[in-house]
């Protein structure tokens, strides 16, 4: 694989608790690789199926979803539902042979800047062995 | 397999006393050997109605076409349908029932018990036959296939000739019906997703080859999605190309329909489509193997949707198509639903 | 055609540092439709943001995107800034490209090329952002008052006292809570009934205030500023109106149970008053026990001994409807359970005795009159043994939170033993002397110092019974001698734990509860009154342990808050709700179903929103199989094209 290979995520971060995590790192000055562009959705919950295909179709080497802990859901269950919905994707595309690595799920609360830091620094670690994720990349 | 001949009696008391708009069911197919859809109105005709291993068809996929019709008439007639299911057939309406798509009054159900058997795959029997025509395809005393060809009669084990999914099958008894003939015997099963393993075992590279093989010979013909019961939404997610437009459709609401994958048979696309439809019928599936038997390419699309059953089963406890009443399977979720997957 | 404005912030060099702020301008520039993109060293200043107005005003921007620092910040400032040049302020977008940039990374280029994704991707959700005004509600304004303790006492007079009605529900026949069980009170020892009494008649009396004892909240829907409440008035049997407190029913009724008042160191019958000074001061038939369980005959002589004719056996359980603005829970606690106990030989010897009952036996109006005397035999103890921490601070086997006021109780305790049985001695164990509070570590002091109590620090090992007395053997982990006592009585310092029945209650109000079971504040330091449900609050020990005057701090803020509501004509709530695209929509269900708010409703086959109740968190969307289901300017064709521009270049 090439040196230079930077892998390209995309991050659905939860408004409350996860967004709000990756601010404490910023206001921490901690110190990450900038290959993962965040979306602030209002709750892991809302987080659809169709937006992590489309996110591998558009090009997305790696996804994560990151949401409230259990129990700690600002819309009190969302994430409860994310987890089972994902899980299913995340079967899904192992099953039809996607590496698992690339596609993410944590909980991060607003006091984790240091577990935000590291599950990005962990992700792209993961990611560039694998090289670009083709198959279900649009061909340009 | 079930005798019908109290269904049979039962359809004509209820075409006769106007109980029923028309009955959904099976009658002798226009190719020989295999059964095919009828339509009966008159109650003279409820004797064209056939029961064997040949009657494949998921029949529910019609109800989707008789609300369509019903939506569009002024004063709709809003006697129920008669429709012959089988065990499978009947978890689809059971779905149906749960997703509110008709009401149990929609439906008078004539369900017949496949009796520890089932339907024949037509890809085996073409094999066995190896070029002779089938006539018939009946089940003796003994639970055997009988194919009988124009050179007389041949037997066959019911592993051999059974299709895939009915030997996985969970209840080869309807377990939602007005009328039911036959007995509830199920067959044995010890590995309900068995089929599966095959492709399980596969390493994450040859199971994307596999994958890809299998998927890229779709031609995005749509046919699977047109044979499904499940597939009743007037358009689908993934294209655009009719949206229901009625006399309140806002130039807004079309604007709003988003291109999440193009509509070009290439290989990204046609994987994408097939995650998005497998994600949409995860808990809805009942695997009536409509989808692969109208496949002109013979994509295994059934593992597909069988992976997620399997899924569902095992992670959350999920079994579809037993109880209208349960919520959808990501409608719901449990406090001890696992999440070792997640940081 | 869209023209959106882009306005890159420096933030000083906390952006430009590490971003090249002008080459993040020059390639916003270049999208299609940005018709304006410039830089500036603070956007947030005054002369920022009249950059911003002007922008809009002379190049007439339907959208603007302020590249800067976490929404949490500066999103209302530059939002209003857009409403102060005539955009709807819905139409202002931040990227955050401090929090989540520039104070991430140190490469210029990766941190240049990374802000400028997260620009283009707010360009693309303002591209399709609607104008939207907030949505706004009238408000009911009475508030509902769960719980007659003194939490609930003083929150209803509090609010009833700004001049706004108030509903109290109390489930007992008489309000009071605990605090009226107690005899004195620490550090000033005066008497609980003497302080309390005031408020319950004051209560009772309140023109503002609806007292509704013997009642229970059965169900409550609606949202904040329009609640619908059912509660349920059981039946008491007895008219309050007519009732003369003649006592004479309770002479004639021959079914005697424990009495919860005296905690089952006395009986009472099926039929009376809880305590003498009970608000209402009425009697209640008891329908549990009477008629009797066993052999189900009312033997009506009560009925027929009653000069007035108060009591009614044809009385009815009814349910009372009502609105009200906003919901108070002051639900408070309840000991922890007896028979959890066990290993200290409570609820097997009869000397043994909780807190609770250790006041009964002090107060004048107790079972002894005030005479402290054992339960067993009636005689004085001369050796009193209190043990602190009795299901508190133990996370193997029991609570594992402090219920905090027991260290004082005890001191209490120890000190009004003494007041009683001048020649009796008193021995504490503790872990701790947690003491925090006016006037309370002197109080400590004082035990120790005036009456001699025995402070043994250590836990007790075992309690067993020898020739009537109770043996207490126990460390003294100071010296680390062992310590052996043939005490007269043991005094447990139970655990405090929520009141029973207040989970189900919980569930019914929608309320959030902590892992130990007491309900959830919003935020434990910045929010500790409110709850997770807008418009309901908490006060009193329903929250946590507390001591009387921290219940009533709290109810008093508590009641402040619900003023804050009571006092607005309308409430009003985030326009960015979920709207149904009705064509789409085949009425499955799914989403009601997922909704943590209620806020769906299937109505003709077609999903209906509640936009008020509705707070926008997008469950709905991504359950729906059909795209049918969006939250405004956030819809799933909005999240496509970010996640697009997010991925592009």
């Amino acid at each position: 694989m090439a040196e230079d290979y930077e892998p390209r995520i995309v991050a659905f971060l939860c408004k409350w608790c996860s967004s709000a995590g990756s601010d404490l790192a910023g206001v921490s000055r901690m110190e990450y690789p900038p290959n993962v562009v965040p979306i602030q959705v209002m709750c892991s919950g809302s987080v659809s199926p169709l937006y992590i295909f489309s996110a591998f179709n558009k090009g997305a080497d790696g996804v994560l979803v990151s949401g409230c802990h259990p129990g700690d859901c600002h819309y009190i269950k969302g994430n409860y539902y994310a987890r089972r919905r994902l899980n299913l994707v995340k079967k899904l595309l192992e099953y039809v042979g996607l590496e698992t690595q690339r596609f993410q799920m944590s909980w991060v609360s607003a006091a984790e800047g240091t577990k935000f830091t590291q599950i990005i620094k962990d992700f792209v670690k993961e990611l560039k062995p694998l090289g670009p994720q083709t198959k279900l990349r649009r061909n340009p | 397999m079930a005798k019908i001949e109290d269904l049979k009696e039962e359809a004509k008391k209820l075409l006769r006393e106007g109980k029923v708009k028309y009955i959904i069911g099976y009658g002798a197919g226009s190719n020989g050997w295999l059964a095919a859809p009828l339509f009966i109105k008159k109650p003279e005709d409820v004797d064209k109605l056939v029961w064997d291993p040949t009657c494949v068809h998921n029949l529910v996929r019609f109800l989707v076409d008789e609300k369509r019709r019903k939506a569009r008439q002024k004063q709709p007639d809003k006697r129920p349908v008669g429709i012959m299911v089988k065990g499978c057939d009947s978890r689809a309406v059971v779905v149906l029932l749960q997703e509110k798509f008709i009401d149990r009054s929609d439906v008078y159900i004539l369900g017949v018990s496949c009796e520890k058997m089932g339907v024949v795959d037509d890809a085996k029997l073409a094999k066995k036959l190896a070029g002779k025509k089938a006539k018939r395809v009946e089940v003796d005393a003994q639970d055997r296939f009988v194919v009988t060809t124009e050179d007389g009669k041949i037997e066959m084990a019911a592993e051999e000739l059974l299709a895939e999914r009915c030997l996985e099958c969970k209840a080869n008894f309807p377990v939602i019906y007005d009328l039911l003939s036959g007995e509830k015997t199920k067959r044995p099963l010890d590995k309900p997703f068995g089929s599966l393993e095959k492709i399980e075992s596969l390493s994450a590279a040859d199971r994307s080859s596999f994958w890809k093989e299998q998927l890229d010979r779709c031609i995005r013909c749509y046919a699977c999605r047109s044979a499904c019961p499940m597939c009743y939404c007037d358009e689908c997610v993934v294209d655009s190309i009719n949206l229901a437009v009625t006399a309140d459709t806002t130039a807004d609401e079309k604007a709003q329909r988003i291109h999440w994958i193009q509509r070009s048979a290439e290989s990204s696309e046609n994987l994408v489509y097939h995650l998005v439809r497998a994600i949409h019928l995860a808990g809805r599936c009942i695997d009536c193997g409509e989808c692969e038997r109208a496949c002109p390419l013979d994509i295994p699309l059934r593992f597909l949707n069988k992976k997620l059953e399997k899924e569902a089963k095992e992670l959350f406890g999920y079994e579809v198509g037993f109880d209208p009443a349960l919520p959808a399977l990501i409608s719901c979720f449990r406090d001890e639903d696992p999440q070792d997957f997640i940081r | 055609m869209k023209r959106t404005g882009v306005f890159i912030c420096h933030c000083g060099i906390n952006i430009a540092g590490t971003v090249d702020v002008k080459k993040v301008a020059e390639e916003l520039a270049k999208h299609p439709s940005v018709v304006h993109a410039e830089d500036y060293v603070y956007m947030c200043s005054d002369p920022g943001q009249n950059l911003i107005e002007q922008a809009i005003r002379e190049k007439k921007l339907d959208g603007v995107v302020v590249a800067c620092c976490s929404p949490n910040l500066h999103e209302t400032t530059f939002r209003n800034a857009a409403k102060r040049a005539g955009l709807n302020s819905f139409r202002c977008e931040i990227a955050n490209i401090r929090e989540q940039c520039s104070w991430v990374h140190k490469d210029k280029p990766k941190a240049t090329q990374k802000a400028t994704k997260i620009a283009r991707s707010a360009v693309e959700k303002v591209r399709q952002n609607e104008s939207l005004d907030a949505l706004s509600v009238p408000v009911t304004r009475r508030a509902l008052v769960v719980g007659g303790g003194i939490s609930g006492l003083q929150a209803a007079l509090d609010i009833a006292n700004t001049g706004f009605e108030v509903i109290l529900v109390e489930r007992n026949p008489s309000v009071g809570g605990h605090m009226i069980q107690l005899s004195e009170t620490f550090p000033t020892l005066d008497c609980s009934q003497c302080i309390l009494t005031p408020k319950m008649v004051e209560v009772s009396k309140h023109p503002k205030i609806k007292l509704m004892t013997y009642s229970e909240v059965q169900d409550v829907s609606g949202y904040v500023g329009n609640f619908k409440v059912k509660i349920l008035k059981k039946p008491t049997y007895v008219d309050p109106a007519k009732c003369t407190l003649c006592d004479e029913c309770t002479k004639v009724c021959p079914i005697v149970v424990p009495n919860e008042f005296d905690l089952g160191l006395t009986g009472r019958r099926a039929i009376y008053i809880p305590f003498p000074q009970a608000i209402p001061a009425s009697y209640t038939l008891d329908d549990k026990n009477c008629p009797d369980p066993f052999t189900t005959i009312a033997c009506g002589k009560c009925a027929d001994v009653c000069n007035p004719k108060a009591i009614d056996f044809d009385q009815k359980p009814e349910i009372i409807e009502a609105e009200v603005g906003v919901i108070i829970v002051a639900t408070g606690y309840d000991l922890y359970d007896k028979e959890n106990m066990a290993e200290y030989g409570f609820g097997k010897y009869a000397d043994v005795l909780d807190g609770l009952q250790f006041e009964r036996l002090c107060s004048a109006s107790g079972p002894t009159m005030g005479q402290i005397l054992r339960p067993s035999d009636h005689k004085e103890p001369k050796e009193v043994v209190f043990i602190q921490c009795s299901g508190s601070r133990d996370p193997e086997n029991h609570c594992a939170y402090c219920s905090k006021i027991c260290c004082m109780y005890t001191a209490k305790h120890a000190m009004l033993y003494k007041h009683h049985v001048h020649d009796g001695q008193a021995y504490i164990f503790y872990i701790d002397i947690r003491s925090g509070g006016k006037g309370y570590e002197e109080f400590v002091q004082r035990a120790v110092e005036e009456d001699g109590v025995v402070y043994l620090r250590g836990k007790v090992s075992k309690v067993f019974e020898e020739k009537g007395k109770i043996m207490v053997w126990g460390v003294d982990t100071l010296t680390g001698r062992s310590i052996e006592i043939a005490a007269d009585m043991v005094v447990l310092a139970q655990a405090m734990r929520p009141s029973t029945g207040a989970q189900e209650l919980a569930k019914k109000l929608k309320l959030a509860l902590d892992k130990d079971g007491f309900l959830a504040e919003a935020h434990p330091k910045l929010r500790p009154v409110e709850s997770v449900t807008a418009g309901m609050f908490l006060a009193g020990a329903a929250q946590a342990p507390k001591d009387i005057p921290e219940a009533v701090a709290q109810a008093s803020g508590a009641a402040a808050k619900a003023v804050a509501i009571l006092s607005q004509d309308r409430l009003f709530h985030s326009p960015t709700v979920a709207k149904v695209i009705s064509n789409l929509c085949t009425g499955c269900g799914m989403c009601v179903a997922v909704c943590p708010y209620d806020a769906l409703t299937l109505k003709d086959g077609k999903v209906e929103v509640n936009e008020v109740l509705c707070e926008g968190c997008g469950t709905c969307t991504a359950t729906c199989l059909r795209s049918a289901i969006q939250v405004k300017n956030l819809t799933q064709q909005q999240v496509a094209e970010m996640i697009n521009a997010c991925l592009g270049g």
